[in-house]
C-alpha cells in the first residue's frame, strides 16, 4: 500500500461559535477517485477550503504526501500564545496560503465556475501554468529569450490540456461565451494546467445535463489515468456511485461513514442523515 | 502570438508609421507649434500607462497617482538644484525612492479593496500635496523650486523644447513597449486573472497581494520618471499640478484612452492635455470650469464607451469597413428611428409626464 496523498488529523474549523468541520480524520489514497458527500451544510466546501488553504484550520493538521501543511508563524502564535519561534521554525513550512499550496500540487475548482471573463479560453488555461513557469517582470518587459521559450512551452501545454477536455477549437473565444457545461470542463482544464498531484473538484456535475455528466465522468477517469488523485464533492448520487472508488460521508461537520459505494449505501447512519430517520 | 503574419506585419507598419509621424512633429514646417504640448502629452502618457496597468489590467483603483508624479518631480528638483547631484543620478534616485515608498505603503494598502482602496490612495495623494506645500525648507512651499538644471549627456544639453521632445518621447515609447510586453506575458495574465477573480487566481498559485504591490510599485516608478522629466523640462516645480485635481485628470486620461489598452494611453493623455492646455485656457474667467468638464467627460465615457476612446474608434472603423456600402440606407433608417429614440430616452428619464402636461 502506497502512502496516502492527503491525510487530515483531527481537523476542525469554527466560524465564531459555529463548528463547520469537527475533528475530521480523512485518508485520501494516491491515484484513486474519492468522493465526499453529505447533506447541505455538512461542511464539505469548508473542508475543501481548508485543504486548499483558503481558510486556516482552528485545530488539527493536514498532511500532504506525509508532510504537514503548517500555517504561518503569526497565526500559530495567535492561537497558541507564547509559542517559541525556534521550536516552530524546524516545523515551519511555507505552505500556508492558497497560492503556495497550488505550487505544491493541490489544485481545485469552484462551485461557481470562477473563470476569468476578461480572457480567452486559451489564456485561462495558460494562467493555470503560472506556477510551472518562472520568468518575471524583467524578462517579460524585455522579452528575453528565456521568456519566449517559456511562453512557447506554456502555449503548447495549454493546448494539450485544452484538447484533453475537447475544447481545442474554442481556444480564441472569450471564456464566458461558452455554455455552462463547457465552462465547467474549462475550469477543470485550468486546474489541471497547474500540473497537480491532487485535484479537488467542487460540485463538478452541478447544472450539467446527462450527456455532459457522462463526459465529465470520462474526463475524471482520464485524469486518474494521468496519475492525479481526484477528490470530488458532489450531490448527484448516480454520478458519485458510478465513478468514486471510495466515498466519505460528512454530516454536520463530522465524518459519519466511509467505504465503497455499496458499503456506504447500506450504512444506517448515512441513510439516517439523508432521509432524516430517527436513530434508536 | 496567435496573430497571423500579415496582421502582425500590418501592426508593425502602423507602429513604425506612428513613430515617424511623431519624430517629425517638432519641425517648424510640420507641427512645430505643438512641440511643447506634445512634451506634456508624452509625460502624461507615461503616468497613464502605469494607471492602465494598475486599474485596467489589475483592477485596482488609485486616486493618488499625482503623489508619485510629484515625488519624482520634487526628488529630482531638490537633489539636482539644492544638492547639485547629477540630474540623471537624481532621476534614478527619485525613481528608486518613489518605488520604495510605494512598496512600503503597498502592503498595508492592498489589504483594502474597491472603494476603500480608492479612499486610501486618495488620502495618500492629499497627504503628499500637503507635504509639498508645508515642507518649506526643502520644497519652497507654494512657490516651489526654480532654476532646476537641464538634463544633459556629455556636453549635449537638452536645453530647447525641440531636443526635450525627443528625450521625453524616447522614455515614453520605451515605457509603452515595455508595458505592452508585460501585458502579453505570464505576468500580464496573472494581473488580468487578479482582475477577473481573486479567489481563482489564488487557487492557481498566483500570489495576489505580491502582484498588486509589484504593479503598484511599477506604476509609481513610471509616474516618478514622468515627474523627473517634468521638473527638468519646466525647470520649475510647484505643488499645483500634484493636487487632487491632478490625480483626477490622470484617471480621466486613463479612462478616455481605455483602461485596458496600453496604446490608448496616448489618446487619453493627448485629448485631455489638449483640452486643458489649448481649449480651456481660453476660458480664464471661469476658473473651475475644467473640473466640471472632466467630471462630464468621465461620466459620458463611462456610460457610452466604457472601453475608452481608442477601442471605440477602432470598433467604429471596423463597423464602417463592414457597412460602408449600406451607409445611406442605414442613415435613412436611423433618421426615421430618431424621434422614437428621443421619446424613449425621455421615457427612461421618467420625464414623459412633464412632456404630456404641456400638450393640450
Amino acid at each position: 500500500m502506497s502512502q496516502p496523498i492527503l491525510e487530515t488529523k483531527n481537523l476542525s474549523k469554527a466560524f465564531g461559535g459555529l463548528i463547520a468541520v469537527d475533528k475530521v480524520d480523512l485518508t485520501i489514497d494516491t491515484g484513486k477517485i474519492t468522493a465526499i458527500i453529505g447533506p447541505n451544510g455538512a461542511g464539505k466546501t469548508t473542508l475543501f477550503n481548508l485543504i486548499a488553504g483558503v481558510y486556516q484550520q482552528t485545530a488539527g493538521e493536514i498532511l500532504f504526501n506525509g508532510k504537514s501543511l503548517k500555517h504561518s508563524l503569526w497565526y500559530a502564535r495567535a492561537i497558541k500564545p507564547g509559542l517559541n519561534k525556534k521550536i516552530f521554525k524546524d516545523k515551519l513550512q511555507r505552505h500556508a496560503s492558497a497560492h503556495m499550496r497550488a505550487s505544491l500540487g493541490i489544485a481545485r475548482t469552484f462551485q461557481h465556475v470562477h473563470l476569468f471573463g476578461n480572457m480567452t479560453v486559451l489564456e485561462n488555461i495558460m494562467t493555470g501554468q503560472h506556477t510551472r513557469s518562472k520568468y518575471g517582470f524583467f524578462a517579460a518587459a524585455l522579452r528575453l529569450p528565456k521568456s519566449r521559450r517559456e511562453e512557447e512551452t506554456i502555449t503548447l501545454n495549454a493546448m494539450k490540456y485544452l484538447n484533453m477536455v475537447g475544447l481545442g477549437r474554442y481556444a480564441q473565444q472569450n471564456a464566458l461565451s461558452l455554455p455552462l457545461g463547457q465552462q465547467k470542463l474549462l475550469a477543470i482544464a485550468r486546474a489541471l494546467a497547474t500540473e497537480p498531484k491532487l485535484i479537488l473538484l467542487d460540485e463538478p456535475g452541478a447544472g450539467l445535463n446527462a450527456l455532459e455528466k457522462r463526459e465529465l465522468s470520462d474526463l475524471m477517469k482520464r485524469i486518474r489515468e494521468m496519475g492525479v488523485t481526484v477528490v470530488l464533492v458532489e450531490h448527484d448520487m448516480p454520478l458519485v456511485m458510478g465513478i468514486a472508488e471510495w466515498i466519505i460521508v460528512l454530516d454536520s461537520g463530522q465524518k459519519i461513514a466511509e467505504g465503497t459505494a455499496a458499503q456506504v449505501q447500506k450504512d444506517r447512519k448515512v441513510i439516517a442523515a439523508y432521509l432524516g430517520e430517527e436513530m434508536e | 502570438m496567435m496573430l497571423s503574419w500579415a496582421k502582425k506585419r500590418w501592426s508593425y507598419f502602423a507602429v513604425a508609421a506612428f513613430i515617424v509621424f511623431l519624430a517629425l512633429i517638432p519641425f517648424k514646417w510640420f507641427l512645430g507649434q505643438y512641440t511643447s504640448i506634445m512634451i506634456f502629452i508624452g509625460i502624461s502618457t507615461m503616468i497613464t500607462v502605469g494607471l492602465c496597468l494598475l486599474m485596467g489590467y489589475t483592477g485596482q483603483v488609485s486616486l493618488g497617482q499625482a503623489a508619485f508624479y510629484g515625488l519624482g518631480a520634487y526628488f529630482s528638483a531638490i537633489l539636482s538644484k539644492t544638492y547639485g547631484v547629477n540630474p540623471w543620478l537624481a532621476m534614478l534616485i527619485a525613481a528608486i525612492a518613489t518605488g520604495a515608498f510605494a512598496y512600503i505603503i503597498g502592503y498595508p494598502i492592498f489589504r483594502l479593496r474597491g472603494n476603500y482602496l480608492a479612499m486610501a490612495t486618495l488620502g495618500i495623494g492629499l497627504i503628499m500635496w500637503v507635504l509639498f506645500n508645508q515642507l518649506r525648507q526643502y520644497t519652497g512651499g507654494p512657490d516651489g523650486i526654480s532654476g532646476i538644471p537641464y538634463l544633459s549627456i556629455g556636453g549635449f544639453a537638452f536645453d530647447t523644447p525641440f531636443k526635450r521632445f525627443y528625450l521625453v518621447w524616447f522614455f515614453c515609447l520605451a515605457i509603452l513597449f515595455l508595458s505592452q510586453n508585460i501585458v502579453r506575458s505570464r505576468t500580464g495574465r496573472a494581473l488580468r486573472a487578479i482582475h477577473g477573480n481573486e479567489a481563482a487566481a489564488e487557487s492557481l498559485g498566483i500570489n495576489v497581494t505580491q502582484f498588486k504591490v509589484k504593479i503598484f510599485v511599477l506604476s509609481s516608478v513610471y509616474a516618478s520618471l514622468a515627474g523627473s522629466l517634468f521638473a527638468h523640462h519646466l525647470r520649475h516645480v510647484s505643488p499645483q499640478p500634484f493636487d487632487f485635481l491632478g490625480s483626477v485628470k490622470l484617471v480621466v486620461m486613463a479612462v478616455i484612452g481605455g483602461l485596458a489598452s496600453i496604446w490608448g494611453a496616448i489618446f487619453g493623455a493627448g485629448t485631455t492635455r489638449f483640452l486643458s492646455d489649448e481649449i480651456l485656457l481660453g476660458f480664464d474667467q471661469y476658473p473651475q470650469l475644467d473640473i466640471i468638464i472632466y467630471g462630464l467627460i468621465l461620466m459620458l465615457v463611462m456610460i457610452f464607451m466604457p472601453e475608452g476612446l481608442f477601442v471605440a474608434i477602432r470598433t467604429g472603423t471596423m463597423w464602417l469597413k463592414v457597412n460602408w456600402r449600406n451607409l445611406p440606407s442605414i442613415m435613412k433608417t436611423k433618421r426615421e428611428e430618431f424621434p422614437g429614440r428621443i421619446k424613449n430616452f425621455f421615457e427612461r428619464l421618467h420625464l414623459t409626464r412633464l412632456w404630456r402636461k404641456s400638450e393640450p
